[in-house]
């Protein structure tokens, strides 16, 4: 259906952000944050628009577009969208903040435009620039609140993901002293002959980008950044970076013809059954509800990685848990930013009895947990079971069975954690010490309401977008 | 008269030794010498690539190594150190200096056999290895140092060693400027932003390894 010029839309998908980013630096009072919203809102309906239109193709050396960039298009914008929203609520609880509402909103919006930007472009190295970029423009977000903690994992951040990221730009190298290019639209239609160069690029691609994404052991800086961050750029990180970087990296394993030799089948799996079962376990002993949520996320990247692995079906379920975790992770964390308001803690045993005393935020939060943690009907149930079936089918009994393992251990693990909170007895320890209006709750419901719809209706659009995005990678959707 | 393998001959064995120097040296300012050395030696091996092949592109990523690299970072850093009023010393035992070097050596070779095993044959280019060799030292002296400010000399290693491979084997590598220019900037936001934002809010250069953070 033909909404918007795709050109059009591309240019506002790709330039509201960074409009909107420079607009917030005017010092008058609310308009910061009137121009954040409306640079939000803006890429959202072109994110939509494109994604409705459908149209594939490339515009001038280096923009272009598919079914994949547009399902991630949706979801980066969605989650810019609502964290946006959610912030003005949240600054106003910060106290001595590091940045200024005006810097905030500015580098909010270039955040934005670094993951927009690396997913409508057709050239590796643009693309890892603007997974670069990112870095740079999200690292003083981490310090907002001026704690040691805050800067400690900020340096982390930082140092790590760039650490990882020249291990990718080393990939690239080996890909373009191979092939002469780095258009990835190009070299995923021919895939070039496989050769001793490519495959060591495509392994090195997922070390680099996967120190981004959090996979195991390169995932140190994620529970720290995640956990310090304010909450609505926790919730991007978790939400929509991972993926983007991700994102990046599957622009390189799309090069592969498929089926993807064993070689790198196995490295993906190796990788991401590590994560995935480490983040599971690992959760399990945190003390902090945003690092609960954060090694949540590790164990979600990680089978998405498996899926992606196993092609077939389990791609399909690895694209569709990808989308849903990303609504569902922006809610949660969303939620522990009201309860961080309002009870000034990030501690599981400092919190109680949220049914009474936040009961919209409670309610959405424990939602939110069932939707991350997989729980039918929310569209991460879906994705898990087609990724565990995709296992299945390939004859990987034992990987189904470890896949099942981690899905169970991280769903015990955080719905048991977030039920004591929200439950458990007040009489324990702890109360809200600051009356949060719980408005901003109602984007979290939103949230958590597409998880769920992805889960148990064929969303319009969206749901083709993924099916043909899954087709691109080689995929076969059910 | 010089020909351009004995530059790339003469810039490699510079910049080996003096990767191998940065892991062995306890102290903060000749670490920073040693980096800025390193850069510099970089840069004249990128302005005879840019003379002999009248590459613009080789000559911007020079200056730019001069000017970000060998001057304008090491000097922020210089900055830190005086800033803190004390003589930096991050490892102060011998045994963990000789332990470091020694790692040093034994992560060159084995990046160099890595190298010689698997890309080789595809990189024929004399000195191919060595920045292979460099990747890996600045990745040991991320993973092995505690000292923020000896890790920022680390992640300079890193990009050294990515602009020594473009300007190597993939010269004519699309965006590479740019490339650099970015890891350049994220450099500058390292040093100038949080190292001083963690001055201020920590006092200290050191990795707290705070208990909050454990898990």
């Amino acid at each position: 259906m033909n909404v918007l010029d795709p050109l059009l839309g591309l240019y506002l998908v790709l330039l509201a952000p960074p409009a909107s980013a420079l607009l917030a630096l005017i010092p008058y009072s609310g308009a910061s944050r009137m121009a954040a919203r409306v640079g939000s809102l803006v890429a959202l309906a072109a994110a939509l628009a494109l994604l409705v239109d459908g149209t594939s193709g490339r515009w001038g050396l280096y923009l272009g577009l598919d079914s994949l960039s547009r399902v991630f298009l949706v979801m980066v914008t969605s989650v810019y969208a609502t964290s946006t929203w959610y912030s003005e609520g949240y600054l106003r609880g910060v106290h001595q903040p590091f940045l200024t509402p005006q810097l905030y909103y500015a580098l909010l919006g270039a955040f934005a435009f670094a993951m927009v930007a690396t997913l409508v472009v057709t050239d590796l190295g643009l693309m890892w620039i603007g997974i670069e970029a990112t870095t740079v423009a999200s690292a003083l977000l981490v310090v907002l609140e001026r704690k040691p903690t805050s800067v400690e994992a900020a340096w982390r951040y930082t140092l790590i993901a760039s650490a990882g990221l020249t291990i990718a730009l080393f990939a690239l190298l080996l890909i373009y002293a191979d092939t002469g290019t780095l258009d990835a639209f190009a070299l995923a239609a021919t895939h070039p002959a496989l050769s001793l160069p490519i495959e060591m690029a495509v392994a090195l691609a997922l070390v680099g980008y996967g120190t981004k994404v959090g996979l195991f052991p390169m995932h140190t800086w994620l529970p720290d950044a995640h956990s310090e961050a304010p909450s609505p750029i926790s919730a991007m990180f978790s939400g929509v970076l991972l993926p983007t970087a991700l994102y990046a990296f599957l622009r390189v394993y799309a090069i592969l013809p498929s089926p993807a030799p064993a070689m790198v089948t196995d490295l993906l799996v190796t990788f991401g059954l590590a994560t995935a079962l480490s983040g599971a376990f690992l959760l399990q002993r945190q003390r902090s509800f945003k690092r609960l949520l954060a090694y949540s996320s590790m164990e979600v990247m990680g089978i998405a990685v498996v899926g992606v692995a196993l092609g077939g079906v389990a791609l399909y379920g690895a694209l569709v848990l990808l989308v849903t975790h990303a609504f569902a992770k922006s809610a949660a964390f969303y939620c522990a930013g009201n309860v961080l308001r309002s009870t000034g803690t990030t501690r599981v045993d400092e919190v109680r009895d949220l049914q009474h005393l936040m009961p919209r935020t409670g309610g959405a939060w424990v939602l939110a947990s069932f939707a991350v943690t997989g729980a039918p009907p929310f569209g991460t149930f879906l994705g898990e079971l087609l990724i565990v079936m995709g296992a299945i089918a390939a004859g990987w009994y034992w990987l189904a069975l470890l896949l099942v393992l981690a899905v169970l251990v991280a769903f015990l693990g955080v719905n048991s954690q977030i039920g004591r909170m929200v439950f458990g007895s007040s009489s324990a320890k702890g109360s809200v010490q600051t009356r949060v209006p719980e408005d901003s709750a109602a984007v979290a419901y939103l949230n958590v309401a597409i998880a769920l719809a992805v889960g148990v209706a064929s969303l319009p659009y969206l749901s083709d977008a993924i099916r043909a995005a899954s087709s691109l990678l080689g995929g076969s959707p059910p | 008269m010089l020909s351009t393998a004995d530059v790339i001959a003469f810039v490699g064995v510079g910049i080996l030794l003096t990767a191998l120097f940065l892991q062995s040296e306890s102290f903060i300012s000749p670490l920073i010498q040693g980096i800025a050395l390193q850069s510099l030696l970089l840069a004249l091996l990128l302005g005879w690539l840019a003379s002999t092949e009248g590459s613009l592109d080789l000559a911007l990523l020079a200056g730019l190594t001069v000017v970000v690299r060998a001057l304008v970072i090491p000097y922020v850093l210089r900055r830190q150190i005086r800033a803190f009023h004390w003589r930096i010393r991050e490892i102060h035992a011998a045994s963990r200096v000789t332990g470091h070097a020694l790692a040093a050596v034994a992560a060159a070779i084995i990046a160099w056999f890595v190298f010689q095993q698997t890309l080789a044959s595809v990189f024929p280019q004399p000195g191919a290895a060595l920045p292979f060799v460099l990747l890996v030292q600045g990745l040991l002296m991320l993973a092995t140092r505690s000292n923020t400010l000896v890790q920022v000399i680390g992640y300079l290693e890193e990009e050294n060693a990515i602009v020594y491979a473009g300007a190597l084997f993939a010269s004519a590598f699309p965006l590479f400027v740019e490339v650099v220019v970015f890891l350049d900037v994220l450099g500058v936001v390292l040093v100038g932003v949080i190292l001083s934002i963690q001055r201020d809010v920590t006092g200290s250069p050191e990795q707290a390894g705070l208990e909050e953070l454990a898990g």
